[in-house]
């Protein structure tokens, strides 16, 4: 990898072309310094790095109590994606009543991205190595240690990410005019998508993982790590159940400014990964409701 | 060529590169076509547009290099006139100016921010469709070869002229 130099300029000293230089120095920079998908950490790992800011500190120190590890993404843009894909899959290692859901629900979501007029032969590439994948780790050919180095082999692993980009597009198109109300200025939701959710390295906001849940079905809750005043890190559930939510959501993740982490809660963390051996407990309240 | 097919994370990039080939070359698509520069390496193709009827490069046989990064299909290729063409948006190294090409961010050329962009579900085939329709209808938006942007809009006979040169060099050049 480091034996790639980025192409030269097409043209000479243009102030956009230095700017996407060192854009692309930055990226190189985040790349060499942070995994795609990092091992677990204790949730207090963070404290390290607030340790300055009281609102924070205390934040982190209420969601001990509920979480207790933590598992870093990239910050590479593509981190709400990976994030939700890398848990998800974990999850399908222990969770036959989920692979068969979604082993269901994929072929459906790719006859609707063919409709919307998505290139069939690219999209077909993507949907078969994300299905692939699905396969191996729902039917047990893959393990939680070679599913962690799949999601940091870079090509395999924006494979995986770009799929998921692709359903959230869709999902979006298919619901556009109700997106349409959350466009800014004359934005269509097919130049939104075009612009915002396909292309690779584009932050994610609310309105992504709210069309990726909806398109997937996957429950999510998101920790909100930032600076408001309460003590409590804020919380949001999608889809959104109210405050009567009855179901835990099936991944968690840690929400700081501009980054998303996956993180887990207390009771589950045995299904968590590499880093832990014991990977048969699933909780039965997840199952039921 | 050793290190594409043994370092990891291109071998995505490859495997979609070869279906592709595999592909045009079974089913060929009107307006051009492809094969490799080297058979040895995948990501370096050799394309021949044919100039698209009732447009002033009808006839035309242009000869292209598309170059594909180790990112691809996440990072756009690149595309290269070798044949020698006179267009606004052709710049004077036979570098391929249109939005297509550019991630959105890249914003050197000056596209409108709508236009379209590359999305990693681009095909060889999209790219070249795309190809294909600047040169019936150029861009004068976002030049890359002013002095052809400008003489398409103000000396047009003398464009045409030296577009029928290109087309007719062309023609010579693949005998």
């Amino acid at each position: 990898m480091s034996s790639e130099s980025p192409p030269p300029a097409a043209s000479g000293d243009n102030q956009d072309e230095l700017i996407l230089a060192q854009k692309e120095a930055i990226a190189q920079d985040i790349a060499s310094n942070a995994s795609l998908v990092g091992n677990l950490e204790p949730v207090y790992s963070l404290e390290r790095e607030f340790s300055h800011d009281a609102v924070f500190m205390t934040k982190i120190g209420n969601l001990k109590g509920r979480y207790a590890e933590l598992r870093r993404t990239r910050p590479d843009g593509n981190c709400f994606f990976r994030a939700v894909a890398y848990r998800y899959f974990e999850l399908l290692l222990h969770r036959p009543d989920e692979y068969e859901r979604i082993k269901a629900l994929l072929p459906r979501a790719k006859a609707q991205m063919i409709e919307l007029g998505m290139p069939t032969f690219t999209l077909e590439d993507f949907y078969d190595n994300f299905m692939d994948h699905v396969d191996r780790v729902g039917q047990a050919h893959m393990d939680a240690q070679q599913l962690f180095e799949t999601f940091n082999e870079p090509g395999q692993s924006d494979y995986l990410v770009v799929f998921l980009r692709l359903l959230t597009s869709m999902q979006l198109q298919r619901n556009a005019e109700f997106y349409q109300n959350f466009m800014e200025g004359d934005k269509t939701v097919a130049e939104f998508c075009a612009t915002e959710v396909e292309p690779m390295y584009n932050e994610s906001d609310h309105i992504h993982i709210t069309a990726l849940t909806e398109a997937t079905g996957i429950s999510l809750r998101v920790i909100y790590l930032d600076r408001g005043s309460q003590t409590e890190a804020s919380l949001h559930d999608f889809p959104d159940q109210g405050e009567s939510a009855a179901t835990t959501p099936l991944v968690h993740l840690l929400y700081r400014p501009g980054h998303y982490d996956v993180i887990y809660p207390v009771k589950s963390t045995s299904e968590s990964g590499p880093a832990t051996s014991n990977a048969t407990v699933t909780t039965t309240a997840e199952l039921s409701s | 060529m050793a290190d594409e097919s043994s370092m990891g994370s291109t071998s995505q990039a490859a495997l979609l590169l070869k279906k592709q080939l595999a592909e045009l070359n079974k089913n060929p698509v009107e307006g051009f076509s492809a094969g490799l520069i080297d058979d040895n390496d995948i990501f370096k193709w050799e394309v021949l547009i044919i100039g698209p009827a009732d447009t002033l490069y009808e006839g035309g046989f242009f000869k292209c290099h598309l170059i594909f990064p180790k990112e691809y299909p996440l990072r756009p290729p690149k595309l290269k006139v070798i044949t020698d063409i006179w267009h606004p948006n052709i710049d004077s190294k036979g570098d391929v100016c249109i939005s297509i090409l550019h991630e959105p961010g890249d914003d050197r050329w000056g596209y409108e921010k709508a236009s379209e962009r590359w999305l990693p579900v681009h095909t060889v085939e999209t790219i070249l469709v795309s190809v294909i329709s600047m040169l019936a209808d150029p861009n004068d938006e976002s030049p890359a070869n002013v002095d052809a942007a400008k003489e398409w809009r103000d000396n047009y006979p003398e464009f045409k002229k030296k577009v029928a040169k290109c087309v007719r060099k062309s023609q010579e050049d693949l005998l």
